[in-house]
């Protein structure tokens, strides 16, 4: 069903931060060797939920389109994060780069169809958007350096 | 998708609020109706005289030390409530769209708007200054102190129960008045929540008092000598009536009410980014507020530009999502009961009969999200070929009806508006600054949009009105609400 309204797609986003936060737990328990960056991307999803959610409840106001904002499809974002048995650290990366460009787009799409509404939201949503294209260069990185 | 959770899960009795205590009425009984799923919720009372007598009694009781207590002080009780509203936003959010109907978007930017008015009055200590002149004559000084009057009255309205009363009330108290709130009983609950809030943040017993009820306490505030004024949000008769009462028993009044409000589209408008902001305008809140959009006037004699605008426009309200407003997926909730879905049904039915074209028809089954009773939920409907003269071009509807109009140029649009009694929230859709510019001036309206189509004022700004949607001189929010709720001493001094 199409996200149409600023509260689903809040909702939304919280949703794909907690399950990539989840994901980057999961890999810092398999993969020791860099158990410090994934959790650390794991806390930055934290302060990202926070982020989001002070934009949207600081400025939302009925009189600007909150619930006429948005077409997100939700099935463009989702991604599976249950790794095939006997998966290497390499193949983890790979799927972490891909789960990272469908979030990126998801903020993306987000900032530009809520520019509508006060300037914080479209705003959060293109600084983490960022955020996530500099994550998404680090675990390419990683993935460089023969993980 | 999934219903966020109801915060009012037990059908209770509310209390009055009286000298820092809730106490049970002694009136009447009436239920409190979800009207999305048609559940009562709560009990309110119709309160009676006797009881608004001891609330006016608490409040003046109140005054004298509330007025000593100092500007900083007050606005410290206003930051404590602040706070407890943040920390209570998503429910206080909840219960507006439990007992309103609501969607979930709209009842947080209530919520929003409600605490911006007291962040606003928390500034109270500068914003109650007055003035000093020396040396007006020889050795002699003048000044204005600017000083509270005692008790006021503040009487809400069923489609923003909680943020209304936070027009007026943050800034009575914050200039040292005592305030007696009366909730619409079709929605109190939020206001019962607000109180208790307000308990907290330690207001002194008495300062802040909610009374539920009916006219018996409308009545009783209008015509108690213990109340120095009012102020009202409601339908325009009542406005007038409540003008009137106040002039007749000296109270100072604000009181803003109805409005038909006609939104202008030039044909150089910016079509994608119009479009949502006139469902907002029209459809959001169910239709059910002043600043609704009522009037769509397609200006210019392009009939291209009108099919193709009216296609979009008919394409997107018929998209839109009905269902209970905890329902993150929904895009307009029911109207707040079944008299008022009966009320625009009439108007449609007028609509049809007086020669309207019907384009989207709001009435019989409602395709709603969930499994809700269809009892209060209508349909988005638009009507093409209005004239000004027909019901639904002139009265105010309050539901989601959308008249369409043409004229052939600004001139006439300008006209149309003009043509209807209200001046609340005429806004105009262009991307010539030329043509905003000409329609804000000579637009007659107390607020003006120019690519907005809900013209709400932020909590530092005045919520203005002309002709019939607004009686009174001052305005709630902001400056004029703390000039309101202050009255001019002058001293002239000499020391001999």
């Amino acid at each position: 069903m199409e996200l149409n309204t600023a509260s689903a797609v809040v909702s939304f986003a919280k949703k794909l931060e907690e399950d990539s936060a989840k994901f980057y737990e999961d890999l810092s328990r398999r993969y020791a060797k860099d158990k410090d960056v994934l959790l650390s991307f794991a806390k930055e999803n934290v302060k990202n939920i926070v982020q989001v959610e002070r934009a949207y409840y600081g400025v939302i106001t009925d009189a600007i389109e909150g619930c006429f904002a948005f077409k997100i499809n939700p099935d463009e974002y989702t991604f599976k994060t249950e790794l095939a048995k006997g998966a290497s650290y390499s193949d983890a990366l790979a799927k972490a780069v891909e789960m990272e460009e469908k979030i990126i787009k998801f903020y993306s799409d987000a900032a530009e169809q809520s520019k509508s509404l006060m300037a914080d939201v479209p705003r959060a949503f293109v600084i983490i958007a960022k955020k996530r294209d500099n994550r998404r260069s680090m675990l390419k990185s990683l993935l460089g350096k023969g993980a | 998708m999934a219903i966020l959770e109801e915060p009012i899960k037990e059908v209770s009795l509310i209390k009055n609020y009286i000298n820092g205590e809730w106490v049970e009425s002694k009136g009447e009984i009436k239920d409190v109706v979800n009207p999305a799923t048609g559940k009562v919720i709560a009990r309110v009372p119709i309160s009676t005289n006797d009881e608004i007598e001891a609330a006016v009694e608490a409040a003046k009781t109140a005054f004298p030390d509330w007025r000593r207590t100092t500007p900083l002080a007050r606005s410290r009780c206003l930051f404590r409530l602040k706070e407890l509203l943040e920390e209570n936003f998503e429910e206080v959010s909840r219960i507006q769209t439990q007992e309103h109907g609501k969607t979930i978007d709209e009842s947080r930017g209530e919520t929003r708007r409600g605490i911006e008015n007291v962040e606003v009055a928390c500034g109270i200590a500068t914003l109650m200054q007055g003035y000093f002149s020396e040396d007006i004559a020889s050795g002699i000084d003048e000044y204005l102190i600017p000083t509270p009057l005692g008790v006021f009255g503040i009487i809400g309205p069923f489609n923003f129960p909680f943020m209304i009363p936070l027009w007026s009330a943050p800034y009575a108290v914050a200039t040292g008045n005592c305030v007696i709130i009366k909730p619409s009983s079709e929605d109190p609950l939020s206001q019962r929540r607000l109180a208790e809030l307000v308990d907290e943040a330690g207001f002194p017993p008495g300062v802040w008092n909610v009374v539920n009820g009916g006219r018996t306490v409308v009545s009783g505030m209008l015509e108690h000598p213990g109340i120095v004024g009012i102020t009202f949000v409601g339908s325009t008769p009542t406005a007038k009536y409540i003008y009137k009462m106040c002039g007749e028993t000296g109270k100072r009044v604000i009181a803003q009410c109805g409005a038909k409000n006609f939104m202008l589209i030039m044909p150089d408008c910016n079509v994608a980014g119009t479009i949502p902001a006139l469902m907002t305008s029209f459809f959001g809140n169910t239709g059910q507020r002043c600043l609704s959009g009522a009037v769509l006037v397609i200006v210019g004699e392009d009939d291209g530009f009108y099919n193709s605008f009216m296609d979009a426009v008919v394409d997107t309200t018929s998209k839109i999502i009905i269902g209970n407003g905890l329902d993150e997926s929904v895009q307009m909730g029911p109207l707040r009961d079944k008299g008022k879905k009966e009320r625009v049904l009439g108007y449609i039915e007028s609509g049809i009969q007086q020669g309207a074209k019907l384009r989207l028809d709001g009435r019989g089954e409602v395709k709603i999200v969930g499994d809700y009773p269809q009892t209060c939920f209508i349909g988005p409907t638009i009507f093409e070929n209005v004239t000004p003269d027909m019901k639904i071009g002139r009265d105010e509807i309050f539901g989601p009806v959308m008249s369409v109009m043409r004229a052939k140029n600004l001139d006439e649009a300008i006209d149309m508006a003009h043509s209807s009694p209200f001046a609340n929230g005429h806004a105009i859709f262009t991307s010539s600054g030329k043509t905003a510019r000409e329609f804000q001036y000579r637009i007659v309206s107390g607020n003006v949009g120019i690519n907005v189509g809900i013209v709400a004022p932020m909590a530092f700004f005045p919520f203005s009105g002309m002709r019939d949607s607004f009686f009174g001189v001052l305005h709630t929010q902001g400056r004029e609400a703390v000039r309101f709720f202050t009255e001019s001493k002058v001293v002239i001094q000499r020391w001999l």
